[in-house]
Protein backbone atom coordinates (compact mmCIF):
# COMPACT_ATOMS: atom_id res chain seq x y z
CA UNK A 1 0.00 0.00 0.00
CA UNK A 2 2.93 2.26 1.33
CA UNK A 3 4.52 1.49 -1.84
CA UNK A 4 1.49 1.85 -4.83
CA UNK A 5 1.44 5.25 -2.47
CA UNK A 6 4.99 6.71 -3.38
CA UNK A 7 5.09 5.02 -6.93
CA UNK A 8 2.05 7.00 -7.16
CA UNK A 9 3.41 10.54 -5.92
CA UNK A 10 6.65 9.84 -8.00
CA UNK A 11 4.51 8.75 -11.02
CA UNK A 12 2.96 12.45 -10.82
CA UNK A 13 5.90 14.50 -8.70
CA UNK A 14 8.72 14.09 -11.08
CA UNK A 15 7.21 15.13 -14.63
CA UNK A 16 5.81 18.22 -12.87
CA UNK A 17 9.59 19.04 -11.46
CA UNK A 18 10.70 18.23 -14.96
CA UNK A 19 8.34 20.58 -16.64
CA UNK A 20 8.95 23.33 -13.66
CA UNK A 21 12.67 22.99 -14.43
CA UNK A 22 11.99 23.14 -18.31
CA UNK A 23 9.73 26.15 -17.61
CA UNK A 24 12.69 27.91 -15.76
CA UNK A 25 15.01 27.43 -17.96
CA UNK A 26 12.70 29.11 -20.37
CA UNK A 27 12.15 31.86 -18.56
CA UNK A 28 15.76 32.37 -17.69
CA UNK A 29 16.46 32.41 -21.62
CA UNK A 30 13.30 34.64 -22.40
CA UNK A 31 13.42 38.45 -23.29
CA UNK A 32 12.01 40.39 -20.36
CA UNK A 33 10.81 43.74 -21.04
CA UNK A 34 12.77 46.58 -19.14
CA UNK A 35 11.40 50.12 -18.18
CA UNK A 36 13.24 53.00 -17.67
CA UNK A 37 12.15 56.26 -17.37
CA UNK A 38 14.27 58.80 -19.10
CA UNK A 39 14.33 62.48 -19.84
CA UNK A 40 13.91 63.12 -23.27
CA UNK A 41 15.51 66.45 -25.63
CA UNK A 42 12.25 68.61 -25.26
CA UNK A 43 12.49 67.79 -21.05
CA UNK A 44 9.95 65.69 -20.74
CA UNK A 45 9.83 62.42 -18.85
CA UNK A 46 9.23 59.06 -21.26
CA UNK A 47 9.02 55.80 -19.97
CA UNK A 48 10.75 53.91 -22.32
CA UNK A 49 10.76 50.00 -23.02
CA UNK A 50 13.48 47.13 -24.21
CA UNK A 51 13.46 43.61 -24.39
CA UNK A 52 16.58 42.46 -22.83
CA UNK A 53 17.70 38.83 -22.30
CA UNK A 54 19.63 36.03 -23.88
CA UNK A 55 16.99 35.69 -26.32
CA UNK A 56 15.15 38.88 -26.48
CA UNK A 57 12.04 38.04 -28.73
CA UNK A 58 11.21 34.87 -26.55
CA UNK A 59 7.96 35.84 -24.30
CA UNK A 60 7.98 34.45 -21.27
CA UNK A 61 6.21 32.08 -19.89
CA UNK A 62 3.88 34.78 -18.13
CA UNK A 63 3.52 36.57 -21.52
CA UNK A 64 2.94 33.21 -23.49
CA UNK A 65 -0.27 32.78 -21.09
CA UNK A 66 -1.64 36.09 -20.96
CA UNK A 67 -0.98 36.71 -24.96
CA UNK A 68 -2.67 32.89 -25.41
CA UNK A 69 -5.64 33.37 -22.62
CA UNK A 70 -7.86 34.25 -25.49
CA UNK A 71 -7.57 31.36 -27.79
CA UNK A 72 -7.58 28.96 -24.95
CA UNK A 73 -10.21 30.32 -22.68
CA UNK A 74 -12.71 30.24 -25.64
CA UNK A 75 -11.15 27.67 -27.44
CA UNK A 76 -14.04 27.07 -30.44
CA UNK A 77 -14.56 31.12 -31.09
CA UNK A 78 -14.63 32.13 -34.26
CA UNK A 79 -13.08 36.20 -34.83
CA UNK A 80 -12.20 35.59 -38.23
CA UNK A 81 -10.70 32.95 -40.91
CA UNK A 82 -7.16 33.47 -39.44
CA UNK A 83 -8.40 34.45 -35.71
CA UNK A 84 -10.10 31.23 -34.02
CA UNK A 85 -9.89 29.53 -30.88
CA UNK A 86 -7.15 26.93 -30.44
CA UNK A 87 -9.36 24.01 -30.61
CA UNK A 88 -11.49 25.24 -33.31
CA UNK A 89 -7.83 25.07 -35.53
CA UNK A 90 -7.15 21.96 -33.87
CA UNK A 91 -10.42 20.60 -35.07
CA UNK A 92 -9.52 21.18 -38.83
CA UNK A 93 -6.08 20.39 -38.96
CA UNK A 94 -7.61 16.91 -37.54
CA UNK A 95 -10.21 16.48 -39.92
CA UNK A 96 -7.49 17.19 -42.59
CA UNK A 97 -5.31 14.91 -41.08
CA UNK A 98 -8.18 12.17 -40.79
CA UNK A 99 -9.00 12.19 -44.64
CA UNK A 100 -4.93 12.05 -45.65
CA UNK A 101 -5.18 9.56 -43.04
CA UNK A 102 -7.68 7.36 -44.21
CA UNK A 103 -6.77 7.48 -47.71
CA UNK A 104 -2.92 6.54 -46.53
CA UNK A 105 -4.60 3.19 -44.73
CA UNK A 106 -6.74 2.33 -48.04
CA UNK A 107 -3.71 2.27 -49.96
CA UNK A 108 -0.98 1.50 -47.55
CA UNK A 109 -2.56 -1.68 -46.41
CA UNK A 110 -2.97 -3.55 -49.74
CA UNK A 111 0.77 -2.88 -50.68
CA UNK A 112 1.79 -4.34 -47.52
CA UNK A 113 0.08 -7.29 -48.15
CA UNK A 114 1.31 -7.62 -51.59
CA UNK A 115 4.95 -7.09 -50.39
CA UNK A 116 4.47 -9.84 -47.60
CA UNK A 117 3.16 -12.02 -49.78
CA UNK A 118 4.61 -11.63 -52.87
CA UNK A 119 8.70 -12.20 -53.81
CA UNK A 120 8.85 -10.88 -56.88
CA UNK A 121 6.55 -7.87 -55.82
CA UNK A 122 8.41 -7.02 -53.38
CA UNK A 123 11.54 -7.11 -55.83
CA UNK A 124 10.59 -5.07 -58.51
CA UNK A 125 8.66 -2.24 -55.50
CA UNK A 126 11.17 -2.25 -52.74
CA UNK A 127 13.70 -0.20 -54.12
CA UNK A 128 11.24 2.48 -55.31
CA UNK A 129 9.63 2.36 -52.14
CA UNK A 130 12.76 2.73 -50.01
CA UNK A 131 13.50 5.98 -52.09
CA UNK A 132 10.43 7.22 -51.66
CA UNK A 133 10.03 6.55 -48.26
CA UNK A 134 12.44 9.35 -46.61
CA UNK A 135 11.03 12.12 -48.48
CA UNK A 136 9.89 15.37 -46.74
CA UNK A 137 6.32 16.32 -46.81
CA UNK A 138 7.87 19.46 -48.52
CA UNK A 139 9.24 18.06 -50.84
CA UNK A 140 5.94 16.17 -51.85
CA UNK A 141 3.60 19.37 -51.49
CA UNK A 142 4.62 21.20 -54.39
CA UNK A 143 4.69 17.87 -56.30
CA UNK A 144 0.85 17.68 -55.21
CA UNK A 145 -0.21 21.14 -56.77
CA UNK A 146 1.23 20.38 -60.09
CA UNK A 147 -0.54 16.59 -59.94
CA UNK A 148 -3.88 18.46 -59.09
CA UNK A 149 -3.71 21.58 -60.19
CA UNK A 150 -6.99 21.09 -62.49
CA UNK A 151 -8.93 20.43 -59.30
CA UNK A 152 -11.54 22.81 -58.50
CA UNK A 153 -14.94 22.00 -56.80
CA UNK A 154 -17.03 25.32 -56.50
CA UNK A 155 -20.62 25.49 -54.62
CA UNK A 156 -23.18 27.44 -55.67
CA UNK A 157 -22.23 30.91 -53.99
CA UNK A 158 -19.21 30.70 -56.78
CA UNK A 159 -16.47 29.97 -53.47
CA UNK A 160 -14.33 26.97 -54.31
CA UNK A 161 -14.86 24.46 -51.87
CA UNK A 162 -12.23 21.90 -52.82
CA UNK A 163 -9.36 23.33 -54.63
CA UNK A 164 -6.03 22.31 -55.56
CA UNK A 165 -4.06 23.03 -52.70
CA UNK A 166 -6.90 20.89 -50.49
CA UNK A 167 -5.73 18.12 -52.68
CA UNK A 168 -2.07 18.67 -52.94
CA UNK A 169 -2.38 18.79 -49.12
CA UNK A 170 -4.34 15.12 -48.89
CA UNK A 171 -1.91 13.85 -51.65
CA UNK A 172 1.20 14.95 -49.08
CA UNK A 173 -0.37 13.62 -45.95
CA UNK A 174 -1.25 10.21 -47.77
CA UNK A 175 1.76 9.72 -49.00
CA UNK A 176 3.45 10.83 -46.27
CA UNK A 177 2.18 8.70 -43.53
CA UNK A 178 1.52 5.52 -45.87
CA UNK A 179 4.69 4.28 -45.35
CA UNK A 180 5.03 2.88 -41.54
CA UNK A 181 1.47 1.23 -42.45
CA UNK A 182 3.14 -0.55 -45.58
CA UNK A 183 6.16 -1.84 -43.91
CA UNK A 184 4.49 -2.72 -40.95
CA UNK A 185 1.57 -5.00 -42.81
CA UNK A 186 4.72 -6.31 -44.92
CA UNK A 187 6.50 -7.33 -42.33
CA UNK A 188 3.55 -9.12 -40.39
CA UNK A 189 2.32 -10.74 -43.79
CA UNK A 190 5.64 -12.45 -44.14
CA UNK A 191 5.73 -13.21 -39.87
CA UNK A 192 2.69 -15.07 -40.18
CA UNK A 193 3.40 -18.48 -38.44
CA UNK A 194 4.14 -21.19 -41.23
CA UNK A 195 1.54 -23.53 -38.53
CA UNK A 196 -1.42 -21.14 -39.80
CA UNK A 197 -0.48 -21.17 -43.33
CA UNK A 198 -0.09 -24.96 -42.93
CA UNK A 199 -3.62 -25.11 -41.25
CA UNK A 200 -4.81 -23.47 -44.45
CA UNK A 201 -3.68 -25.83 -47.20
CA UNK A 202 -4.43 -29.22 -45.22
CA UNK A 203 -8.49 -27.56 -44.86
CA UNK A 204 -7.87 -26.46 -48.88
CA UNK A 205 -8.98 -22.97 -47.66
CA UNK A 206 -10.24 -20.69 -51.02
CA UNK A 207 -8.02 -18.15 -51.46
CA UNK A 208 -10.31 -15.58 -50.36
CA UNK A 209 -11.26 -17.32 -46.92
CA UNK A 210 -7.19 -17.81 -46.00
CA UNK A 211 -6.67 -14.23 -46.08
CA UNK A 212 -9.70 -13.12 -44.18
CA UNK A 213 -9.64 -15.57 -41.88
CA UNK A 214 -6.02 -16.65 -41.40
CA UNK A 215 -3.43 -14.20 -43.31
CA UNK A 216 -5.27 -10.86 -42.19
CA UNK A 217 -6.51 -11.67 -38.41
CA UNK A 218 -2.66 -12.56 -38.13
CA UNK A 219 -1.16 -9.60 -39.04
CA UNK A 220 -3.72 -7.20 -37.31
CA UNK A 221 -1.17 -6.66 -34.57
CA UNK A 222 1.45 -5.41 -36.64
CA UNK A 223 -0.74 -3.51 -38.87
CA UNK A 224 -1.89 -1.75 -36.04
CA UNK A 225 1.87 -0.86 -34.95
CA UNK A 226 2.01 0.74 -38.47
CA UNK A 227 -1.39 2.62 -38.11
CA UNK A 228 -0.46 4.12 -34.78
CA UNK A 229 3.14 5.02 -36.39
CA UNK A 230 1.39 6.73 -39.86
CA UNK A 231 -0.92 8.12 -37.63
CA UNK A 232 1.71 10.39 -35.83
CA UNK A 233 3.90 11.09 -39.09
CA UNK A 234 0.35 12.24 -40.21
CA UNK A 235 0.23 14.92 -37.53
CA UNK A 236 3.72 16.15 -38.34
CA UNK A 237 3.16 16.60 -42.00
CA UNK A 238 -0.22 18.35 -41.48
CA UNK A 239 1.74 21.07 -39.96
CA UNK A 240 4.18 21.47 -42.83
CA UNK A 241 1.37 21.52 -45.03
CA UNK A 242 -0.84 24.20 -43.41
CA UNK A 243 2.25 26.45 -43.26
CA UNK A 244 2.85 25.97 -46.93
CA UNK A 245 -0.79 26.46 -48.02
CA UNK A 246 -1.71 28.93 -45.48
CA UNK A 247 -4.75 26.65 -44.91
CA UNK A 248 -6.59 27.78 -41.55
CA UNK A 249 -4.99 25.21 -38.92
CA UNK A 250 -2.94 24.79 -36.50
CA UNK A 251 -0.03 24.93 -38.06
CA UNK A 252 -1.54 27.99 -40.71
CA UNK A 253 -1.85 29.87 -37.40
CA UNK A 254 1.23 29.23 -35.87
CA UNK A 255 2.90 30.19 -39.64
CA UNK A 256 0.44 33.42 -39.99
CA UNK A 257 1.61 34.49 -36.11
CA UNK A 258 5.05 34.10 -36.79
CA UNK A 259 4.56 36.58 -40.07
CA UNK A 260 3.10 38.95 -37.31
CA UNK A 261 5.47 39.00 -34.90
CA UNK A 262 3.28 37.17 -32.26
CA UNK A 263 6.01 35.19 -30.85
CA UNK A 264 3.62 33.56 -27.46
CA UNK A 265 1.06 32.42 -30.02
CA UNK A 266 4.06 30.47 -31.97
CA UNK A 267 4.66 28.61 -28.61
CA UNK A 268 0.76 28.42 -28.01
CA UNK A 269 0.55 26.33 -31.17
CA UNK A 270 3.99 24.08 -30.47
CA UNK A 271 2.48 22.91 -27.15
CA UNK A 272 -1.30 22.46 -28.66
CA UNK A 273 0.50 20.17 -31.57
CA UNK A 274 2.57 18.50 -28.97
CA UNK A 275 -0.31 17.88 -26.46
CA UNK A 276 -2.89 16.71 -29.43
CA UNK A 277 -0.09 14.26 -30.95
CA UNK A 278 0.37 12.91 -27.70
CA UNK A 279 -3.24 11.96 -27.33
CA UNK A 280 -3.50 11.18 -30.41
CA UNK A 281 -1.17 7.78 -29.67
CA UNK A 282 -1.99 7.52 -26.70
CA UNK A 283 -5.45 6.90 -28.32
CA UNK A 284 -4.20 4.47 -30.95
CA UNK A 285 -2.17 2.60 -28.72
CA UNK A 286 -5.09 1.39 -26.53
CA UNK A 287 -6.47 0.47 -29.87
CA UNK A 288 -3.62 -1.87 -30.90
CA UNK A 289 -2.91 -3.21 -27.21
CA UNK A 290 -6.56 -4.59 -27.84
CA UNK A 291 -5.52 -6.39 -30.98
CA UNK A 292 -1.96 -7.63 -29.94
CA UNK A 293 -4.01 -10.15 -27.69
CA UNK A 294 -5.58 -11.61 -30.44
CA UNK B 1 -5.48 -52.35 -52.01
CA UNK B 2 -4.06 -50.58 -49.07
CA UNK B 3 -5.63 -46.92 -48.14
CA UNK B 4 -2.27 -45.40 -48.11
CA UNK B 5 0.73 -46.96 -49.92
CA UNK B 6 3.80 -45.27 -50.11
CA UNK B 7 6.89 -46.96 -52.23
CA UNK B 8 9.95 -46.27 -53.26
CA UNK B 9 10.20 -42.49 -51.60
CA UNK B 10 12.84 -40.42 -50.74
CA UNK B 11 13.22 -36.69 -49.60
CA UNK B 12 16.40 -35.00 -48.59
CA UNK B 13 15.80 -30.68 -47.91
CA UNK B 14 18.48 -27.95 -49.15
CA UNK B 15 20.36 -27.31 -52.50
CA UNK B 16 23.35 -28.34 -53.63
CA UNK B 17 26.47 -28.16 -51.32
CA UNK B 18 24.35 -28.41 -47.94
CA UNK B 19 21.83 -30.74 -49.25
CA UNK B 20 21.06 -33.66 -46.36
CA UNK B 21 19.01 -36.69 -47.68
CA UNK B 22 16.09 -37.04 -44.95
CA UNK B 23 14.09 -40.08 -45.74
CA UNK B 24 15.82 -42.92 -48.18
CA UNK B 25 13.81 -45.43 -49.82
CA UNK B 26 10.59 -45.81 -47.54
CA UNK B 27 7.59 -48.31 -48.39
CA UNK B 28 4.97 -48.13 -46.27
CA UNK B 29 1.19 -49.46 -46.99
CA UNK B 30 -1.46 -48.88 -44.34
CA UNK B 31 -4.77 -50.80 -44.66
CA UNK B 32 -8.26 -49.77 -44.54
CA UNK B 33 -9.10 -49.16 -40.49
CA UNK B 34 -5.64 -50.11 -39.55
CA UNK B 35 -3.95 -47.86 -36.59
CA UNK B 36 -0.63 -47.69 -37.32
CA UNK B 37 2.15 -45.92 -35.36
CA UNK B 38 5.95 -44.84 -36.20
CA UNK B 39 8.33 -45.02 -33.63
CA UNK B 40 11.34 -42.91 -34.37
CA UNK B 41 13.86 -40.42 -32.49
CA UNK B 42 13.58 -36.78 -32.44
CA UNK B 43 14.63 -35.09 -35.59
CA UNK B 44 14.83 -38.82 -37.65
CA UNK B 45 12.50 -37.64 -40.17
CA UNK B 46 9.34 -38.42 -38.85
CA UNK B 47 7.70 -35.17 -39.69
CA UNK B 48 8.55 -35.56 -43.02
CA UNK B 49 7.70 -38.97 -43.65
CA UNK B 50 3.53 -37.84 -42.31
CA UNK B 51 3.78 -34.83 -44.43
CA UNK B 52 4.40 -36.94 -47.67
CA UNK B 53 0.68 -38.48 -46.76
CA UNK B 54 -0.80 -35.15 -45.92
CA UNK B 55 0.69 -33.74 -49.20
CA UNK B 56 2.66 -30.63 -47.56
CA UNK B 57 6.08 -32.53 -48.59
CA UNK B 58 6.32 -34.10 -51.95
CA UNK B 59 8.50 -36.84 -52.15
CA UNK B 60 12.06 -36.49 -54.50
CA UNK B 61 11.19 -40.10 -55.74
CA UNK B 62 8.76 -42.49 -55.43
CA UNK B 63 5.27 -42.05 -55.14
CA UNK B 64 2.90 -41.72 -52.28
CA UNK B 65 -1.00 -42.74 -53.03
CA UNK B 66 -4.05 -42.71 -51.57
CA UNK B 67 -6.86 -44.91 -52.59
CA UNK B 68 -4.97 -45.67 -55.44
CA UNK B 69 -4.77 -42.07 -56.47
CA UNK B 70 -1.42 -40.33 -56.32
CA UNK B 71 -0.77 -37.29 -53.63
CA UNK B 72 0.06 -34.13 -54.90
CA UNK B 73 -1.24 -31.95 -52.28
CA UNK B 74 -2.76 -31.33 -48.78
CA UNK B 75 -7.09 -32.29 -49.14
CA UNK B 76 -9.32 -32.84 -46.82
CA UNK B 77 -9.42 -36.58 -46.78
CA UNK B 78 -6.38 -36.44 -45.31
CA UNK B 79 -6.57 -34.89 -41.24
CA UNK B 80 -3.74 -34.00 -40.42
CA UNK B 81 -3.30 -33.23 -36.54
CA UNK B 82 -0.52 -31.02 -35.79
CA UNK B 83 2.79 -31.21 -32.85
CA UNK B 84 1.61 -27.62 -31.59
CA UNK B 85 -2.28 -27.69 -31.61
CA UNK B 86 -2.27 -25.07 -34.57
CA UNK B 87 -5.68 -23.85 -33.63
CA UNK B 88 -5.61 -20.41 -35.20
CA UNK B 89 -5.72 -18.28 -31.75
CA UNK B 90 -8.69 -15.55 -32.82
CA UNK B 91 -11.83 -18.04 -33.25
CA UNK B 92 -13.41 -19.76 -30.86
CA UNK B 93 -13.72 -23.42 -30.00
CA UNK B 94 -16.45 -23.79 -32.11
CA UNK B 95 -14.91 -21.16 -34.43
CA UNK B 96 -11.80 -23.27 -35.15
CA UNK B 97 -14.03 -26.62 -36.19
CA UNK B 98 -16.29 -24.65 -38.13
CA UNK B 99 -13.50 -23.42 -40.30
CA UNK B 100 -13.17 -26.67 -41.16
CA UNK B 101 -16.94 -28.10 -41.41
CA UNK B 102 -18.02 -25.60 -43.32
CA UNK B 103 -14.82 -25.43 -46.27
CA UNK B 104 -16.00 -29.63 -46.62
CA UNK B 105 -19.35 -29.81 -46.39
CA UNK B 106 -20.03 -26.51 -48.86
CA UNK B 107 -23.62 -27.97 -49.89
CA UNK B 108 -24.71 -28.46 -46.31
CA UNK B 109 -27.66 -25.84 -44.48
CA UNK B 110 -26.23 -23.64 -42.49
CA UNK B 111 -28.11 -26.02 -39.59
CA UNK B 112 -26.57 -29.23 -40.66
CA UNK B 113 -22.93 -27.33 -40.60
CA UNK B 114 -23.78 -26.31 -37.09
CA UNK B 115 -25.12 -29.30 -35.32
CA UNK B 116 -22.20 -31.38 -37.27
CA UNK B 117 -19.60 -28.85 -35.24
CA UNK B 118 -21.90 -29.57 -31.82
CA UNK B 119 -21.21 -33.17 -32.53
CA UNK B 120 -17.57 -33.18 -32.88
CA UNK B 121 -17.13 -30.61 -29.89
CA UNK B 122 -19.40 -33.30 -27.76
CA UNK B 123 -17.32 -36.08 -28.65
CA UNK B 124 -14.60 -34.77 -27.79
CA UNK B 125 -15.85 -33.37 -24.39
CA UNK B 126 -15.33 -30.01 -24.74
CA UNK B 127 -19.27 -28.61 -24.81
CA UNK B 128 -18.58 -26.64 -21.92
CA UNK B 129 -16.04 -24.79 -23.62
CA UNK B 130 -17.17 -24.23 -27.27
CA UNK B 131 -17.37 -20.17 -27.15
CA UNK B 132 -13.75 -20.42 -25.42
CA UNK B 133 -10.52 -19.01 -26.89
CA UNK B 134 -7.86 -21.53 -27.35
CA UNK B 135 -5.47 -19.31 -25.12
CA UNK B 136 -8.33 -20.01 -21.98
CA UNK B 137 -7.94 -23.45 -22.76
CA UNK B 138 -4.91 -26.16 -21.14
CA UNK B 139 -2.20 -28.16 -23.37
CA UNK B 140 -4.42 -30.97 -23.34
CA UNK B 141 -7.73 -29.38 -24.56
CA UNK B 142 -6.29 -27.31 -27.33
CA UNK B 143 -4.94 -30.58 -28.65
CA UNK B 144 -8.45 -32.28 -28.52
CA UNK B 145 -10.00 -29.55 -30.53
CA UNK B 146 -7.22 -30.17 -32.82
CA UNK B 147 -8.89 -33.79 -32.81
CA UNK B 148 -12.38 -32.73 -33.20
CA UNK B 149 -11.49 -29.96 -36.16
CA UNK B 150 -9.73 -32.86 -37.55
CA UNK B 151 -12.35 -35.52 -37.60
CA UNK B 152 -15.15 -33.03 -38.61
CA UNK B 153 -14.08 -33.41 -41.74
CA UNK B 154 -14.50 -37.00 -41.77
CA UNK B 155 -10.84 -37.78 -43.36
CA UNK B 156 -10.03 -40.92 -44.99
CA UNK B 157 -7.00 -41.39 -42.60
CA UNK B 158 -6.51 -39.20 -39.74
CA UNK B 159 -2.58 -38.77 -39.17
CA UNK B 160 -1.14 -37.04 -36.27
CA UNK B 161 2.35 -35.43 -35.70
CA UNK B 162 3.53 -36.15 -32.34
CA UNK B 163 0.18 -35.05 -30.91
CA UNK B 164 0.52 -35.16 -27.43
CA UNK B 165 5.06 -34.70 -27.32
CA UNK B 166 3.77 -30.98 -25.79
CA UNK B 167 1.42 -32.88 -22.67
CA UNK B 168 2.18 -33.39 -19.36
CA UNK B 169 2.38 -37.34 -18.66
CA UNK B 170 -0.96 -37.73 -17.29
CA UNK B 171 -2.99 -35.61 -19.83
CA UNK B 172 -0.89 -37.82 -22.04
CA UNK B 173 -2.42 -40.56 -20.73
CA UNK B 174 -5.85 -39.50 -20.90
CA UNK B 175 -5.76 -38.33 -24.47
CA UNK B 176 -4.26 -41.42 -25.56
CA UNK B 177 -6.68 -43.34 -24.46
CA UNK B 178 -9.54 -41.10 -25.55
CA UNK B 179 -8.31 -41.00 -29.14
CA UNK B 180 -8.08 -45.12 -28.60
CA UNK B 181 -11.53 -44.82 -27.72
CA UNK B 182 -12.49 -42.22 -30.60
CA UNK B 183 -10.91 -44.86 -32.94
CA UNK B 184 -12.55 -48.13 -32.16
CA UNK B 185 -16.05 -45.84 -32.17
CA UNK B 186 -15.04 -44.33 -35.79
CA UNK B 187 -12.97 -46.98 -37.35
CA UNK B 188 -10.86 -44.50 -39.48
CA UNK B 189 -7.57 -45.50 -40.31
CA UNK B 190 -5.03 -44.30 -37.88
CA UNK B 191 -1.32 -43.21 -38.85
CA UNK B 192 0.07 -42.12 -35.79
CA UNK B 193 3.54 -40.54 -34.87
CA UNK B 194 5.39 -40.39 -32.00
CA UNK B 195 8.93 -40.65 -29.90
CA UNK B 196 7.23 -43.12 -27.57
CA UNK B 197 7.80 -46.78 -27.39
CA UNK B 198 5.00 -47.30 -25.09
CA UNK B 199 2.66 -44.97 -26.34
CA UNK B 200 3.35 -46.89 -29.71
CA UNK B 201 2.47 -49.98 -28.26
CA UNK B 202 -0.32 -49.29 -26.21
CA UNK B 203 -2.15 -48.10 -29.24
CA UNK B 204 -1.09 -49.26 -32.36
CA UNK B 205 -2.45 -52.27 -34.50
CA UNK B 206 1.21 -52.19 -36.08
CA UNK B 207 4.39 -50.45 -34.76
CA UNK B 208 6.98 -49.71 -37.41
CA UNK B 209 10.40 -48.42 -36.31
CA UNK B 210 11.89 -45.38 -38.18
CA UNK B 211 15.29 -46.40 -37.72
CA UNK B 212 18.09 -43.47 -37.80
CA UNK B 213 20.17 -44.52 -40.17
CA UNK B 214 21.29 -41.06 -42.17
CA UNK B 215 19.37 -40.38 -44.36
CA UNK B 216 16.38 -42.59 -42.43
CA UNK B 217 14.73 -45.68 -43.34
CA UNK B 218 11.74 -47.56 -41.92
CA UNK B 219 12.55 -50.88 -39.59
CA UNK B 220 10.89 -54.20 -39.84
CA UNK B 221 7.13 -53.49 -38.38
CA UNK B 222 6.07 -55.20 -35.47
CA UNK B 223 2.32 -56.51 -34.79
CA UNK B 224 1.13 -55.66 -31.52
CA UNK B 225 -1.66 -58.34 -31.23
CA UNK B 226 -2.70 -57.32 -27.36
CA UNK B 227 -6.39 -57.48 -26.52
CA UNK B 228 -8.54 -54.47 -27.22
CA UNK B 229 -9.29 -52.25 -24.93
CA UNK B 230 -6.43 -52.45 -23.08
CA UNK B 231 -5.52 -50.89 -19.72
CA UNK B 232 -2.24 -49.29 -19.21
CA UNK B 233 -2.12 -50.14 -15.74
CA UNK B 234 -2.30 -54.16 -16.45
CA UNK B 235 -0.34 -54.25 -19.72
CA UNK B 236 2.80 -53.11 -17.23
CA UNK B 237 2.64 -56.23 -15.91
CA UNK B 238 1.95 -58.52 -19.24
CA UNK B 239 4.66 -60.46 -20.68
CA UNK B 240 3.50 -60.09 -24.22
CA UNK B 241 3.57 -56.36 -23.99
CA UNK B 242 6.98 -55.93 -22.31
CA UNK B 243 8.38 -58.78 -24.48
CA UNK B 244 7.33 -56.93 -27.74
CA UNK B 245 8.60 -53.12 -25.70
CA UNK B 246 11.88 -55.00 -25.07
CA UNK B 247 11.91 -55.95 -28.69
CA UNK B 248 10.78 -52.43 -29.81
CA UNK B 249 13.24 -50.43 -27.78
CA UNK B 250 15.73 -53.24 -29.12
CA UNK B 251 15.82 -52.19 -32.69
CA UNK B 252 15.57 -48.26 -32.13
CA UNK B 253 19.01 -48.50 -29.43
CA UNK B 254 20.53 -51.53 -32.06
CA UNK B 255 20.07 -49.12 -35.04
CA UNK B 256 21.17 -45.98 -33.28
CA UNK B 257 24.36 -47.88 -31.87
CA UNK B 258 25.01 -48.99 -35.71
CA UNK B 259 24.90 -45.21 -36.98
CA UNK B 260 28.29 -44.68 -35.72
CA UNK B 261 30.10 -41.82 -38.40
CA UNK B 262 32.07 -43.36 -40.74
CA UNK B 263 34.24 -40.77 -42.10
CA UNK B 264 36.45 -41.36 -45.80
CA UNK B 265 37.57 -37.83 -45.74
CA UNK B 266 41.21 -37.20 -46.73
CA UNK B 267 42.70 -35.14 -43.97
CA UNK B 268 45.70 -32.56 -44.42
CA UNK B 269 47.05 -31.19 -41.77
CA UNK B 270 47.84 -27.45 -42.16
CA UNK B 271 51.05 -26.75 -43.76
CA UNK B 272 51.56 -23.33 -41.78
CA UNK B 273 54.34 -22.18 -38.88
CA UNK B 274 53.94 -20.53 -35.94
CA UNK B 275 53.93 -16.76 -35.80
CA UNK B 276 57.41 -15.73 -34.32
CA UNK B 277 55.31 -13.36 -31.81
CA UNK B 278 59.06 -11.92 -30.77
CA UNK B 279 58.66 -9.88 -34.07
CA UNK B 280 55.14 -8.27 -33.79
CA UNK B 281 56.12 -5.70 -32.16
CA UNK B 282 58.67 -4.26 -34.55
CA UNK B 283 59.14 -3.58 -37.79
CA UNK B 284 59.81 -6.61 -39.29
CA UNK B 285 56.53 -7.94 -38.77
CA UNK B 286 55.40 -5.12 -41.51
CA UNK B 287 57.27 -6.94 -44.28
CA UNK B 288 56.56 -10.57 -43.88
CA UNK B 289 55.09 -12.19 -46.81
CA UNK B 290 52.44 -14.31 -45.38
CA UNK B 291 52.57 -17.22 -43.51
CA UNK B 292 55.81 -19.08 -43.34
CA UNK B 293 55.19 -23.00 -44.59
CA UNK B 294 57.30 -26.21 -43.82
CA UNK B 295 57.57 -26.40 -47.39
CA UNK B 296 59.78 -23.29 -47.19
CA UNK B 297 62.25 -24.63 -44.77
CA UNK B 298 64.99 -25.48 -46.75
CA UNK B 299 66.65 -27.20 -43.73
CA UNK B 300 65.16 -27.83 -39.94
CA UNK B 301 67.10 -28.47 -37.47
CA UNK B 302 65.16 -30.71 -34.28
CA UNK B 303 66.94 -30.49 -31.03
CA UNK B 304 66.64 -33.30 -28.97
CA UNK B 305 67.15 -33.27 -25.72
CA UNK B 306 69.45 -36.14 -24.35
Amino acid sequence: MHLIQRFKLESILLPVAAILVCGLFWYLIAGKSITTEKVDEFGDKIKVTKREGLSADLPTPGETWTASRLYITEPFAKRGELDQGILRFTWMSLVLVAQGYFIALVIGTPIGFFLGLSKKFTQAFDPLIQVLRPVSPLAWLPLGMILFSGVKFVNSDGRTTFGASDAAALFTIAICAMWPTVMNTAVGVRAVPQDYLNVAKVLKLSKSRTLWKVLVPATLPYMFTGFRLSLGIAWLVIVAVEMLTGRPGVGGFLWQQYNANSYAHIILCILTIGVVGYVLDRLMSVVESRFKTA
Amino acid sequence: MPLIEIKGASKGFGGKGSRSEILKDINLSIEQGEFVVIVGYSGSGKSTLINLISGLVKPDSGVATIAGETITGPGPDRGLVFQNYSLLPWLTVEENIALAVDEVFKDWTPEQRKEHVKKFITMVKLGHASHKLPKELSGGMRQRVSVARTLAMNPKVLLLDEPLSALDALTRAQIQDEISEIWRENLTTVLWITNDPDEALLLADRVIPLLPTAPATLGEPILVDLERPRDRRTLNHDPKFKKLRSQLIGTLLDAKGRNKVKSAVHVTLPDILPEDLTTVNSLQFLNRSGPKRRGDNKREEVEVAA
